[in-house]
C-alpha cells in the first residue's frame, strides 16, 4: 500500500478511528500491529511471511544475546541475526545481480555458464526492515539498547506501518520506549500531522509525480541523445524528484505517526543548501547515513586507525551504500563517487586546516556541492552505464547527433521548481520546518494547506509507488 | 537547532521530540478543509462546464486487467484487442444486440495490440479473437503507452485493486476525476509551444476518451461538437508523421502475427482482423508510411486471416469522424453494426439474433445522434441496455 492512494485513505481513516477508541494500550498496539501486517500484505500478502520471520529470528537472537554472558556465544547470536538478515537481503534483492555477475566472471575465463532462470519477487521494503531489526539485534549486543519488553512491542517495532516500507529507519531505542506507555495524539498533534503528510504528499504527487518525473523519463528512457540543456534539465528535475518524491515520504510518515502520537526522527534537512559532502550526508537520508556510520563505518575502524584505514572505511561504507539502493553497478558508482567526494573532502581539510572561508567562499563551495551531486545522481537514475555516459555527454554538449527533447514547459517546470526548491533549502538550512511554521501567520497557513490538498486532489495521482519502494 | 541522528555518531539515539508549532492548529484545519471543499466544488463545476461527465470511469492498467482475467473463467467467448479505433468504434450493448454476445474488450488507446494477441496466443483461451489495427499502431516494435495493463494482469496487489474500486465509485459521481485534466497536464497548457522543434509526448495527447463500464469507450462528445477541441487533436495526430515503416520491422510483424494466430487457432480458435476507418486527411499519411498492400494485404496472407477493412464496404462509408481518427458515438454503433453483420458472414461463431435489430446505414448516424442523450445516460448508469 502506498500513502498516496485511495486505500490508503481509507486504511488510515479507520486506523485512526480505533486508535481514538476508549481501548486499553495493549488491544490499541495490537490493532497497530495488524494494521501494519494488513498495511504490508496490500502489496503481496505472502511475503508477510519474510517480515515475521525477520521479526522472529531477530525477537529470538537477541534474548540469547541477553541471557549469555560468553562474549562468542553473544557474538554467535548476534552473527547469527546479521547473516539472516543479510542472507535474506542477499537473496531476494541481489540474487540475480550476484547470478549474471558471476555468469558474466565466467565466461570472461571461457566458460560458458548458464545460470537456471527463475523470478526473484523483491519484496518491498526489506532494505529497510532487514536493517531496523538489525539494529536491534546489534544495539542489544553492544549493550546501547535494552531489550524490548514484550514481543508485542518488538514486533510493533518493526513492523510499524509509518516507517515499514521506505524508513525512516528507525533504532530501537527511539521506538520501543514509545510503546511502553499509551500514546494517544493530542490535537495539536493530530492537525500537525495531517499537515505533514498534506505537505509529504504534495510534494511527492504533485511535484515528483507531477511534473519532475517527466523530464527525467523522456532523457533517461529515451532512446535519442540529448545535448546541453536537455540533460541538465533532466539531472536536474531528478535530483528534484527523488528529493520530493523520498523527504515527501518520510515527512508523510513523519506525520502520520504523529497522527497516532508517535514521534519518528527527521530524515531530511534541506540537503541541496548542503557546504561540502560531509554536511550533505548529514542532511541527506540521515537514519541511513547514520545508520552506515554507526554499523559499518565506525566498526571498520572509523577515523581512528590512521588516514589510509580512514579512507578505505570511508569508500567501503559509501560503496556498500550505494549497492544498498539497488543490485546494479550504477548505483556502486554512486556511492563511490560520493566515497570519493567524501575522501577528497576529507585531504582538502587537511590540506587547508587553517583556510577559514568566506561567505563567497562558502556560496561557491555549495554551489560545486549542488553540482557534482547532480553528476552523481546521473548514474544514480540511468539503468546502464550507457545511458549514463550518454546523458553525462550531453551534458558537456558532446552529442553530436543531439535533438531537442523536451518541450519549453517541461523546461520551465523544472527551472521553476528545482531552482524553488534549492532556494528554499539555502534559506532553511539552519532552521527546522517547525520554525518556519511556527514564524507563519495562521492565514497563510490556512491558505497554504489548503491549495496543497486541493492540488493533490486534482493532480489525481496515479498511485506511483515511491522511488525508495524499489531499494 | 533539533538534534539528529547525524549529530549523535555511535550512541544509542533517543526517542525523538517533535515540537508542534504554536499556531491554532484546529482552527487551520477547519478553515483549510472548508477552503478545499469549496474549491473542488468549484472545480467540480468548472469541469463540467469543460464537457467532463460523472460516470466517464477512465482508464487504466487495473481496469485493463481486470477484463483480462475474465478470460481465465473460461466463459468468454469473444475478445477484441487493439488501438484506440476499435475501442472508440465498437459499440459493446449493439454487439450484445445482434449477437447474444458481448466480448471482452481488451484494446487500449495508443497501443500496439500484437503483444497482446500474443498473450492471448499463450494462454488457453480458444475464443474469437477480433484484432482492430491501425497499421501504423500495429507494424512497430514497442507497445505503446498503454503497456502496463500486461505487468498488472500478472501481479495487481490487493491495494491497487482495492483502489481502483474506490476510484471508479468517485468517478461515477465526480466529473474531475479524469487523467487528461489533472493539474500537470493543463498546467503545461498555459505556457506556449516555445521549443516547437522538441516534440510532444504521446502522453501528452488531449482528451479524447470517455469509458464507462466494462472499457466501453466512446470518443468524448465534445470533441463532436467543439470546434477549438477538434482542431486541437488533429493537430496532434498531424505532430505524428514519420519515416516509412522499415521492411525488418514489417516482417517481424508478419511473422509474430503468424505465430500468435496459429496457436490460436490449433486450439480450435480463431482470429479475425479489423481495419476501422480513417479520414482521408489522416489516411493519406498513413499509407504514404506503409502502404496498404505491404501491411493490411501482406498481414491477411501471411497470418492466413480474414479481415474486415473500413474502405472495402459501402455500409462503412461517410461516417463521421470528427477528428479525422475516431468515430462520433452514433457512428460507432452503425460501424458496429456492420462489422458484426459482416463477421456473421465470414466467421461461423458469429451468428445474428434471429430478433436482432435491422441493419443500419450510415444515414442512420443523425438519427441515434439524437438519441445520443439517452445512450450517454445508459452508459453514465453502466447498463448494457441494446440501443432499440
Amino acid at each position: 500500500m502506498v500513502f498516496n492512494s485511495l486505500t490508503f485513505v481509507g486504511f488510515f481513516a479507520i486506523v485512526l478511528l480505533l486508535h481514538a477508541l476508549p481501548l486499553r494500550w495493549t488491544t490499541k498496539k495490537v490493532n497497530l500491529l495488524l494494521a501494519s501486517y494488513l498495511f504490508y500484505a496490500a502489496w503481496n500478502p505472502p511475503f508477510v511471511i519474510l517480515l515475521w520471520l525477520s521479526t522472529v529470528v531477530d525477537w529470538w537472537a537477541a534474548q540469547r544475546i541477553v541471557n549469555t554472558a560468553a562474549p562468542l556465544q553473544r557474538r554467535a547470536w548476534m552473527l547469527l541475526s546479521v547473516i539472516a538478515n543479510l542472507g535474506v537481503l542477499g537473496y531476494f534483492k541481489y540474487g540475480h545481480f550476484l547470478l549474471e555477475n558471476f555468469r558474466a566472471a565466467m565466461t570472461a575465463f571461457g566458460i560458458d555458464y548458464q545460470p537456471p532462470s527463475f523470478d526473484i519477487v523483491l519484496p518491498v521494503g526489506i532494505s529497510f526492515y532487514t536493517f531496523a531489526t538489525m539494529s536491534y539485534t546489534l544495539d542489544v549486543y553492544l549493550r546501547r539498547a535494552a531489550p524490548a519488553k514484550s514481543f508485542l512491542d518488538f514486533a510493533l517495532f518493526v513492523t510499524f506501518f509509518p516507517h515499514l516500507v521506505a524508513g525512516p529507519i528507525m533504532r530501537p531505542t527511539e521506538l520501543v520506549p514509545q510503546f511502553a506507555t499509551p500514546r494517544r495524539a493530542t490535537s495539536q498533534q493530530l492537525c500537525f500531522g495531517l499537515a505533514l503528510m498534506t505537505l509529504g504528499l504534495f510534494q511527492k504527487v504533485v511535484l515528483a509525480d507531477g511534473f519532475l518525473a517527466g523530464p527525467a523519463e523522456v532523457v533517461f528512457d529515451g532512446s535519442k541523445a540529448p545535448g546541453a540543456l536537455d540533460a541538465w534539465a533532466a539531472t536536474l528535475a531528478f535530483s528534484g524528484q527523488i528529493f520530493c518524491d523520498f523527504a515527501g515520504y518520510s515527512t508523510a510518515a513523519i506525520g502520520a505517526a504523529l497522527c497516532l502520537g508517535f514521534a519518528l526522527p527527521d530524515n531530511f534537512r534541506f540537503p541541496y543548501a548542503a557546504i561540502g559532502f560531509s554536511d550533505f550526508w548529514r542532511r541527506w537520508h540521515i537514519t541511513l547515513s547514520s545508520y552506515l556510520r554507526d554499523y559499518l563505518y565506525i566498526p571498520l575502524g572509523g577515523n581512528r586507525h590512521g588516514e589510509a584505514r580512514t579512507y578505505l572505511a570511508l569508500m567501503a561504507t559509501m560503496l556498500l551504500g550505494g549497492l544498498w539502493h539497488g543490485a546494479s553497478w550504477t548505483f556502486v558508482v554512486w556511492g563511490g563517487l560520493h566515497g570519493s567526494y567524501l575522501a577528497i573532502e576529507r585531504a582538502l581539510r587537511r590540506c587547508f586546516a587553517g583556510y577559514r572561508p568566506s561567505a563567497l567562499a562558502l556560496f561557491g563551495v555549495g554551489v560545486v556541492t549542488y553540482a557534482l551531486v547532480n553528476l552523481a545522481w546521473v548514474f544514480f537514475r540511468a539503468d546502464t552505464f550507457g545511458k549514463a555516459w550518454g546523458v553525462l555527454r550531453g551534458m558537456v554538449g558532446a552529442n553530436a547527433d543531439a535533438t531537442p527533447l523536451l518541450p519549453a514547459v517541461d523546461l520551465i517546470a523544472v527551472a521553476a521548481i528545482v531552482g524553488g526548491l534549492v532556494l528554499a533549502h539555502a534559506l532553511l538550512r539552519r532552521r527546522t520546518l517547525d520554525v518556519l511554521v511556527a514564524r507563519t501567520p495562521a492565514p497563510l497557513l490556512t491558505v497554504l494547506w489548503a491549495c496543497m490538498a486541493f492540488a493533490i486532489v486534482i493532480e489525481q495521482g496515479g498511485g506511483n509507488a515511491f522511488i525508495y519502494f524499489q531499494f | 537547532m533539533r538534534l539528529t541522528a547525524a549529530d549523535r555518531p555511535g550512541v544509542a539515539q533517543p526517542v525523538p521530540i517533535r515540537d508542534i508549532p504554536p499556531q491554532p492548529w484546529r482552527s487551520i484545519l477547519a478553515a483549510a478543509l472548508l477552503l478545499t471543499l469549496v474549491a473542488l466544488g468549484g472545480w467540480e463545476w468548472r469541469m463540467r462546464t469543460l464537457g467532463l461527465e460523472p460516470g466517464d470511469l477512465g482508464d487504466d492498467a487495473s481496469a485493463w486487467a481486470e477484463q483480462r482475467r475474465r478470460i481465465d473463467t473460461g466463459n468468454v467467448p469473444i475478445v477484441i484487442v487493439g488501438d484506440s479505433r476499435i475501442l472508440f468504434d465498437t459499440d459493446l450493448a449493439r454487439f450484445q444486440a445482434l449477437t447474444g454476445v458481448r466480448p471482452v474488450q481488451l484494446a487500449l488507446a495508443g497501443t500496439n495490440a500484437r503483444p497482446f494477441l500474443e498473450d492471448l496466443a499463450d494462454s488457453p483461451f480458444a475464443g474469437l479473437v477480433i484484432v482492430g489495427i491501425a497499421e501504423l499502431s500495429y507494424f512497430r516494435t514497442q507497445i505503446g503507452l498503454n503497456g502496463e495493463g500486461l505487468q498488472r494482469y500478472r501481479f495487481e496487489s490487493p491495494a491497487q485493486r482495492c483502489s481502483l474500486l474506490i476510484y471508479r465509485a468517485l468517478s461515477r459521481e465526480l466529473a474531475f476525476l479524469d487523467d487528461a485534466f489533472r493539474l500537470s497536464k493543463l498546467a503545461r497548457k498555459l505556457v506556449p509551444d516555445l521549443r516547437p522543434e522538441a516534440k510532444r509526448p504521446a502522453a501528452a495527447i488531449p482528451k479524447v476518451l470517455s469509458i464507462g463500464d466494462d472499457r466501453q469507450g466512446w470518443l468524448w462528445t465534445r470533441i463532436e461538437r467543439d470546434a477549438a477541441r477538434r482542431d486541437d487533436v488533429r493537430a496532434f495526430w498531424a505532430g505524428f508523421a514519420g519515416p516509412k515503416v522499415a521492411d525488418d520491422v514489417i516482417a517481424m510483424t508478419l511473422e509474430k502475427t503468424r505465430v500468435a494466430v496459429a496457436k490460436i487457432r490449433a486450439r480450435g480458435g480463431d482470429v479475425v482482423f479489423i481495419r476501422p476507418p480513417s479520414a482521408r486527411q489522416v489516411q493519406s499519411k498513413e499509407y504514404e508510411r506503409l502502404p496498404r498492400v505491404k501491411g493490411w494485404d501482406a498481414l491477411l496472407a501471411a497470418a492466413q486471416v480474414q479481415g474486415i477493412h473500413a474502405n472495402d464496404e459501402a455500409s462503412m462509408q461517410g461516417l463521421a469522424m470528427p477528428e479525422y481518427s475516431h468515430l462520433t458515438r452514433a457512428c460507432a454503433t452503425v460501424f458496429t453494426d456492420s462489422y458484426v453483420r459482416k463477421l456473421a458472414q465470414m466467421v461461423p461463431r458469429v451468428q445474428l439474433r434471429a430478433d436482432a435489430p435491422p441493419a443500419l446505414q450510415p444515414a442512420d448516424c443523425d438519427a441515434l445522434q439524437g438519441a445520443g442523450v439517452i445512450e450517454q445516460r445508459r452508459v453514465r448508469m453502466g447498463g448494457a441496455a441494446a440501443l432499440r
